[in-house]
């Protein structure tokens, strides 16, 4: 009887690995047609077994969720910089996506060296900072280690050039972070904010802290920290009250969809697991309206006059099997 | 406790934009700051003749063009700093950042970290360099495993602009003028950081 007892359990977890995996790699995004389709990683590069297993994963979504491109939030390369490690810090780890057409767009961390522009698979074309437009959607690419005054002044032009139905910036330094790491990048948001708002970009993805974290909007600016699709820093987020979804039990990363005003995103870890999924309803700005207020409402509460409305749903604890 | 982050964040905000508008923020890069421009102008002089030289030793070397091979970018990187450090082989601290320049510098930065929202300027830097520093000298190359450390956004809103190629950098305590093309340390100031 007690051996009787001992296989059941071995077959109740037998099925719930099964079911596990069976969950795992089942995209949440609904795929639909005509849409803007990407991934975002963050401070990857530093050729681990981790940096592969999470490549892995997304190469197995990537038979579920054809995505085109890869948002590269920074530490590109973590540690040396020779031509192997070019290699098995970037080149091995995502062969399948690269050799199935996938683009990569990089941005400086903290631990990237400037020639890095010069490489072709990084796609900055010798730029330090640099922009491109998917679809419906222009993305704004910006070096958060030297944000001079010059490239303020060029940031605002871009901003107020495009007519983009979606703005999409990414840097390394996260402006909003409850990681308790590194923290907020205050000092960059106090410059950074106010051409956000003004201008209606309404996502801003950033690495840095070595976690997951979807902060709840602010000044109607959704705001992503993805930095864990290499490095980790177990047990690292702090949740506050501006945490709408966090985690930072595994390595992450994310897959987005954008199709028309609505933007989907799954964050997915290593193991495979869904930590946080919704969806972002874009809402038109009203005629008239020329900028938005710099110093918003507190932390967690929608402005008046949002850019956009959240829904999502993710965990913030280890998942256990049964989840 | 919401109701005091809004509050101290628009404190942040005005008392960075009365700082950034009109006053001492624009001082360095006013060219009408008949002071500022009399210290900066050799140093900007000296920045220009740097560029020059320079230039003059890329043209020497096969341009570099993205490229999928990344041993091309560290050869030329390497190729350029081992050129400009031979044409530069007598270069001294000061060089560039004359005593006039430096002295300015040094005020600038004093005045960017005493002011009350210098703490926000000293929390980008801390926030990057959680690692030992080694002191660098003129034409030093910079080590590529280890981090950079962020320069504050608004200090540099309050120095002269340099041109592409160039870089203020902190690394410790000192102030680094860095060709980021060849990772070179062109010049240094000691302990700029108060």
């Amino acid at each position: 009887m007690p051996k009787m007892r001992c296989t059941g359990f071995v077959c109740l977890t037998a099925l719930a690995a099964v079911s596990v995996s069976l969950y795992a790699q089942q995209p949440t995004l609904p795929l639909k047609p005509d849409s803007v389709r990407f991934a975002a990683i963050g401070d990857m590069g530093n050729g681990g077994k981790e940096q592969y297993a999470v490549a892995g994963q997304m190469v197995g979504y990537h038979g579920k969720f054809p995505f085109d491109f890869v948002l590269m939030l920074g530490d590109n390369l973590i540690g040396g910089k020779d031509p192997v490690d070019y290699q098995n810090k970037f080149e091995l780890p995502y062969k399948p996506l690269l050799d199935a057409g996938v683009k990569f767009y990089a941005v400086f961390g903290n631990h990237d060296v400037s020639n890095e522009r010069f490489y072709k698979l990084f796609n900055m074309n010798g730029q330090q900072y640099y922009t491109y437009k998917k679809g419906n959607v222009r993305f704004f690419a910006l070096d958060s280690n030297y944000m001079d005054p010059q490239q303020l002044t060029w940031l605002e032009k871009q901003l107020q050039n495009s007519d983009s139905d979606w703005k999409i910036c990414y840097f390394h330094h996260p402006l909003y972070s409850s990681g308790s790491f590194h923290g907020s990048s205050v000092e960059l948001r106090l410059l950074l904010e106010p051409l956000f708002t003004k201008y209606g970009v309404q996502i801003v993805f950033a690495g840095h802290e070595h976690i997951y974290e979807r902060v709840k909007p602010q000044n109607g600016i959704t705001y992503f920290t993805e930095g864990a699709s290499g490095e980790l820093r177990k047990g690292n987020l702090t949740k506050t009250d501006m945490t709408a979804a966090g985690y930072d039990q595994d390595r992450t990363f994310m897959l987005v969809e954008i199709a028309g005003n609505e933007l989907y995103f799954q964050t997915i870890s290593q193991a495979g697991l869904t930590v946080d999924s919704g969806m972002i309803e874009r809402v038109a700005k009203a005629a008239g309206v020329a900028s938005w207020p710099t110093v918003g409402p507190a932390h967690g509460v929608l402005p008046r006059r949002t850019l956009a409305r959240v829904t999502g749903a993710g965990l913030t604890h280890a998942p256990t099997a049964t989840e | 406790m919401k109701r005091k982050i809004r509050v101290t964040d628009l404190l942040l905000c005005l008392s960075l934009l009365a700082f950034v508008a009109p006053g001492s923020a624009r001082r360095a890069r006013d060219p009408q700051n008949s002071e500022a421009a009399r210290d900066f102008k050799p140093f900007l002089d000296r920045v220009r003749a740097y560029v020059k030289m320079q230039k003059t030793v890329e043209a020497s070397l096969p341009t570099l063009k993205p490229t999928t091979d990344p041993a091309q970018i560290v050869e030329y990187q390497q190729a350029l700093a081992r050129k400009i450090a031979d044409a530069r082989r007598d270069a001294l601290p000061g060089d560039i950042f004359t005593h006039e320049a430096t002295e300015r510098f040094r005020k600038i930065i004093h005045e960017a970290f005493d002011r009350p929202e210098g703490h926000l300027a000293r929390k980008t830097m801390q926030q990057d360099t959680p690692f030992k520093v080694v002191p660098l000298h003129v034409n030093d190359v910079f080590n590529d495993d280890v981090p950079l450390t962020t320069t504050p956004p608004t200090l540099m809103l309050m120095l002269p602009e340099l041109p592409p190629g160039l870089a203020y950098r902190f690394v410790g305590r000192d102030l680094v003028l860095k060709d980021i093309k060849a990772e070179l340390v062109v010049d240094l100031i000691p302990n700029a950081l108060p």
